[in-house]
């Protein structure tokens, strides 16, 4: 390798990297251009039903964006993760164990020992993808991460989470796999590879470990909270 | 009886354990342990792959938690290779000094926040002097087979135990990975009753 390209390679593309993070104007005048027409701000959460972080995430998140401008725009996915991880399975059992601690936080305790299979978890997925954005909507996805993780163990019945739908709708759930699949489409080829991502005005944020400084970004972008 | 026990696993190549550094070593100051520094080869050159979307949001995230924590983050010199192992090297020999801390410290800083070449001799002899550390020995270290084994073992018991990135600290068996995770073992070594009066 040229000490030339090695120089780039070690040095100049993070520093590069590095800088471009901090410019914030653009994402500014874009915000405060929505405000102006009257628009809301938006925050993206790519997550899973099955992942102990999406579920606090969720609730963490909904906790957060009370009193903000900012719709919560809730894009469940099913498959995901770095290609032939081979940490996969360890991923899952770890995030157990961490999931616990994540629910310590917020004063909830994790109810279950096991990771859950995703592919148990999907039909929630495929309700949810179908379904329109807005407070009911938040208001199940809460819930449900609630019961799945904080309320309940064993085996999961799809029945309790109709009833729990039917609760928020008043109606009973649709189902679209393809939107799931969009979902995992548009998160793969956005960047971030594993839940719960958070997505504003052009940051991505792994939503588990970051939610005050997702508050101050919304923050600084002018999305605050009002009473 | 000696106090317990807490392992930290940390790679010179993980800006994630660059802001781990100054918490991780608070916690042998704040609580009855014996921390036990674990330096291990990065995942790049164990033939574990790191997709580009990760790379560059690492870069972008660290930069945000350092500007959180006040540490300097930026200018940077990727130590892959050379580097990243004659860190290890002289960590080992750092940890048979009593200097383990203060080399860490520096090299992290040298690394992430002054574009410092370990792999170079000037490079790697400024943040042994800035650690406190005599060229001599840190020199010989990196030739050193044993210390080289030392290295190799950390590197496998990682894997021995499970988990593939850094920092992870181990308590009792228990681990928290992430340098977000430091406060959640101080939670769990202050329910143990381990914390300094």
């Amino acid at each position: 390798m040229s000490k030339l390209r090695d120089r780039a390679e070690r040095e100049i593309g993070p520093r590069v990297i590095v800088a471009a993070s901090t410019i914030t104007a653009p994402a500014r005048a874009v915000a405060t251009a929505r405000r102006a027409t009257g628009r809301s701000g938006r925050l993206e959460l790519y997550f899973g039903f099955d992942d102990p972080a999406s579920a606090f995430a969720v609730i963490d998140l909904e906790q957060r964006l009370q009193g903000r401008k900012v719709i919560f725009d809730l894009l469940p996915v099913v498959e995901r993760g770095i290609k032939d991880d081979p940490a996969l399975e360890r991923k899952r059992i770890y995030g157990v164990t961490d999931g616990r601690r994540l629910g310590r936080r917020i004063g909830l305790t994790l109810s279950r020992s096991e990771p859950i299979d995703p592919q148990q978890t999907a039909f929630l997925a495929d309700w949810v993808a179908a379904a329109p954005r807005g407070a009911a909507l938040t208001r199940f996805c809460a819930a449900a991460c609630r019961r799945l993780w904080f309320e309940s163990d064993g085996p999961i019945e799809a029945e309790r989470y109709e009833e729990l739908w039917r609760e928020c709708f008043g109606s009973a759930p649709v189902a679209d796999e393809a939107a799931v699949r969009a979902n995992e489409e548009q998160m793969a080829s956005r960047g971030p590879y594993e839940t719960p991502a958070a997505s504003i005005g052009g940051r991505w944020f792994f939503a588990q470990d970051r939610s005050a400084q997702i508050a101050d970004w919304l923050d600084e972008l002018g999305w605050t909270v009002k009473r | 009886m000696s106090a317990p026990r807490v392992d930290y696993f940390y790679s010179f190549r993980s800006p994630y354990s660059y802001l781990s550094g100054p918490r991780g070593f608070a916690l042998a100051d704040d609580f009855e342990i014996e921390l036990h520094f674990r330096g291990v080869i990065p995942m790049m050159m164990r033939g574990e792959s790191v997709p580009v979307a990760k790379r560059l949001h690492t870069m972008r995230d660290v930069k945000r938690e350092a500007d959180r924590l006040g540490m300097p983050f930026g200018r940077i010199h990727d130590p892959l290779g050379d580097g990243a192992t004659r860190c290890l090297a002289v960590s080992e020999y750092a940890i048979d000094q009593g200097r383990a801390r203060e080399f860490v410290l520096a090299a992290g800083l040298g690394i992430w926040g002054e574009a410092t070449d370990p792999a170079t001799d000037d490079g790697l002899r400024r943040i042994c002097d800035a650690a406190g550390l005599g060229w001599d020995g840190c020199k010989a270290a990196l030739s050193n087979q044993a210390i080289a084994d030392r290295v190799e073992a950390n590197t496998n018991e990682l894997v021995d135990i499970g988990h593939w990135g850094v920092p992870v600290f181990v308590y009792e068996g228990e681990q928290f990975w992430g340098q977000d995770r430091i406060d959640d073992l101080a939670l769990v070594l202050s329910d143990a009753g381990l914390a300094r009066r």
